[in-house]
């Protein structure tokens, strides 16, 4: 469940972080992002990231949950700091397959 | 002074930071290792990693203490958990020397002394972590907490300073010199934001009970022991009537308390004036199942087994007060919460660590190679790539020294500060860059060495015995020390590649200069 | 010039680090009086490190050293005058 919770997070953060111009270009090669992309990204993005924390409270509860969602923002936004510069569409890639994989791993 | 509120507070970032930096990594990096006490503990006694707490602690450890200190005023005993076997004595003794104050590690199955080696464990790190090493406690608790408040002061004017939080949230520009190190120094203390915070002012609330002690003037008319009583749930010591009487058998109050706090278990027995009519029995329940360590209690009468009194948080800023320290302790939520405070707690000390060299890199290149900065520079690399290789002595200390060595606890700690005081000197004799990346290769090197040592020293302990047997607690420290090995030999490897980069870019090369 | 501008800052050193805690000292015990024996004292003492890291921050903001002395005095005055009529009271 945690690993869901980070994969979430992680989606949400990448689909903020595509929705700046900077750092669309870095990615995609190109710093313009048609304004219905944007919009969509940026809904997508704060969406996962709230979708992030019923799944801490599911996992810890409402005592520790909201204290291991922070942990858990910080975890998933460190790798795309990281991964950005260096390989930035695995970063992009990432942010579907995570949460896929985090999800089949909570079924299991 | 400049002039501009941003202005100012960039300066006060800029200095504050500098000024308590390097003693504030080390609090940091032992603070961060400190949420994985009771494991580092139990990987320095190899002898007891098979060992279970047992059913009967509280009692067995209790006619221990009857044995060994009958007399003594009050007992205090830590109970073992499932992350720790041991139970911890502390009592009084006047003939003990310098605290008047002695101490056993208990195996809480026979109530002997534990049939392992001598060592301080993973309480060293947590000791160091808020009261320093070889000064009177008041004194380091005081620095500590000095270095905690420049910490907090330099958050804030850090948060000001940087301005652009969100819109640089993502941002981290490698090989780019000054700027890399701006950007990782700004992208640790952003993604992590809210834990510093956290950390930091919880922090200085552990310690507030000395460093700001005058409501306790003002409301308790200055009688520490009726605060103690009121906030803790200690009451306040009885002098002895003189009237030999038995204990009263324990059995039948574990059970009340268990039974009180629906299965929760005891963390903390206290027993004061064992063996007189004024006996009484205290338990405090362990704190891994609750936010806050706001200690709930039960006294019982020490003589008839009634229960006098028991004890739940206060009010709103009591529990406040329990919700804080329980937060900067971390021992609930279990192991996984652990590691998401681990990797928070371990940003925070890149980030000390990234302001102190981005110091540096600043500096050299205003105003080049002064005497101030070459200070700074020498300072850095002792105190932040010296201390981990430190730190992997000591765990290698624990499993080279000989097992019935005289003095053993104080040699692996002396081995440490041996080690940490070599490495804080030896950037006096190598050039910048050079000091670097030998420190940080040894680093690397000792942090290797730890796991396989202890395949050689003490193979039942190994990650090839405890990792078939899912011993995630055991095998968990000689990971670390393999993960550890890989951030250092990257960071060495950095610095070999600045090095070797065309020095087209001022500053890229913060060290060139230095040759 | 340079003499005047490090005095300046030993000045404001001073003024953060004693003087602010000082204002913190004074905003502990008026706060404590603000609940009961426990509660009060608890709320004084944890609330202080956050009015001190204020007045470390006004400190260094405040654009001359003197006003930075001046901004503290005011502080104190007002948390010392809190305690003496909540005490009164």
């Amino acid at each position: 469940m945690t690993i869901l919770a980070i994969a979430l997070a992680y989606a949400g953060f990448v689909a903020l972080c595509l929705a700046m111009e900077r750092h669309h270009g870095e990615v995609f090669g190109t710093r313009r992002i048609p304004s219905r992309r944007r919009v969509a990204l940026r809904l997508a993005g704060w969406a996962l990231l709230a979708a992030s924390f019923p799944t801490c409270i599911a996992d810890w509860g409402w005592a520790f949950g909201p204290i291991a969602w922070c942990g858990v923002l910080t975890a998933a936004a460190l790798p795309i700091v990281l991964l950005l510069p260096y390989r930035p569409r695995a970063m992009a890639a990432l942010a579907p397959a995570l949460p896929i994989l985090g999800a089949i791993g909570a079924c299991l | 002074m400049k002039a501009g509120f941003r202005q100012s507070m960039a300066w006060l970032h800029t200095w504050s930071g500098l000024v308590v930096g390097w003693l504030l990594f080390a609090i940091f990096l032992t603070g961060t290792v400190s949420y994985f006490r009771p494991e580092i503990s139990l990987w320095m006694r190899p002898e007891l990693q098979q060992a279970a707490p047992g059913t009967r602690a509280t009692e067995v450890v209790i006619a221990e203490m009857q044995r060994r200190a009958p007399a003594a005023p009050s007992w205090i005993i830590l109970m073992p958990s499932e992350r720790n076997p041991v139970a911890s004595a502390f009592w009084r003794d006047p003939t003990a020397t310098p605290r008047g104050f002695r101490q056993a590690q208990l195996d809480p199955r026979t109530g002997g002394d534990l049939a392992a080696r001598a060592t301080a464990g993973g309480d060293f790190f947590y000791a160091f972590h808020f009261q320093l090493f070889g000064l009177p406690i008041p004194i380091a608790r005081w620095i500590v907490s000095f270095c905690a408040m420049v910490m907090l002061v330099s958050i804030v004017s850090g948060i000001v300073t940087h301005r652009r939080i969100f819109a640089d949230f993502f941002t981290f520009r490698p090989r780019k010199g000054q700027r890399s190190w701006l950007d990782g120094h700004a992208a640790l203390a952003t993604l992590a934001l809210p834990y510093h915070l956290m950390i930091t002012y919880t922090g200085l609330v552990t310690l507030i009970a000395l460093t700001m002690p005058w409501p306790i003037l003002t409301n308790f008319e200055g009688n520490r022991a009726a605060y103690t009583a009121a906030v803790f749930g200690i009451d306040e010591a009885v002098p002895r009537a003189g009237v030999a009487t038995p204990l009263t058998p324990v059995t039948p109050l574990v059970a009340e308390a268990k039974a009180r706090w629906h299965g929760g278990e005891i963390g903390r027995v206290l027993v004061t004036n064992p063996g007189d009519s004024t006996a009484t029995i205290t338990f405090q329940q362990q704190d891994s199942d609750r936010v806050s360590v706001s200690r709930r209690t039960i006294i019982f009468n020490g003589t008839t087994g009634a229960v006098i009194a028991t004890r739940e948080p206060d009010g709103p800023a009591d529990a406040t007060r329990g919700v804080m320290y329980g937060l900067h302790v971390g021992r609930f939520g279990g192991g996984v919460m652990r590691a998401l405070f681990f990797l928070s707690a371990l940003m925070g000390s890149a980030m000390v660590a990234t302001g102190t060299i981005l110091w540096a890199v600043k500096r050299r290149q205003k105003s080049g190679a002064g005497a101030g900065t070459r200070l700074v520079e020498i300072l850095n690399v002792g105190a932040i790539a010296g201390l981990p290789a430190a730190m992997a002595i000591y765990l290698l200390a624990n499993r080279l020294l000989p097992v019935e060595m005289a003095g053993r606890i104080t040699w692996e700690v002396y081995c440490f500060f041996i080690a940490w005081a070599v490495l804080l000197l030896h950037p006096l004799f190598r050039s910048h860059r050079r000091a670097w990346q030998e420190q940080l290769w040894l680093g690397a090197v000792l942090q290797v060495a730890v796991p396989v040592v202890n395949v050689v020293a003490t193979p039942g302990s190994a990650l090839a015995a405890t990792l078939p047997a899912w011993r995630w607690d055991i095998a968990g420290i000689d990971l670390a020390c393999l993960a550890f090995a890989v951030l250092l030999g990257g960071c060495a490897c950095m610095v070999g590649r600045e090095a070797a980069a065309p020095r087209q870019r001022r500053g890229a090369v913060q060290s060139a200069a230095a040759e | 010039m340079e003499a005047r501008r490090i005095g300046g800052i030993v000045s404001r050193c001073v003024a953060a680090i004693l003087g602010g805690y000082a204002v913190a000292a004074l905003s502990s015990i008026a706060l404590a009086r603000l609940g009961s024996r426990v509660e009060g004292a608890l709320i004084g003492m944890m609330a202080s490190y956050a009015i001190y890291t204020a007045a470390v921050i006004w400190v260094f903001a405040a654009s001359s050293a003197l006003r930075a002395w001046v901004g503290l005095a005011i502080a104190a005055g007002v948390f010392g005058g809190a305690f003496w009529l909540l005490g009164v009271a």
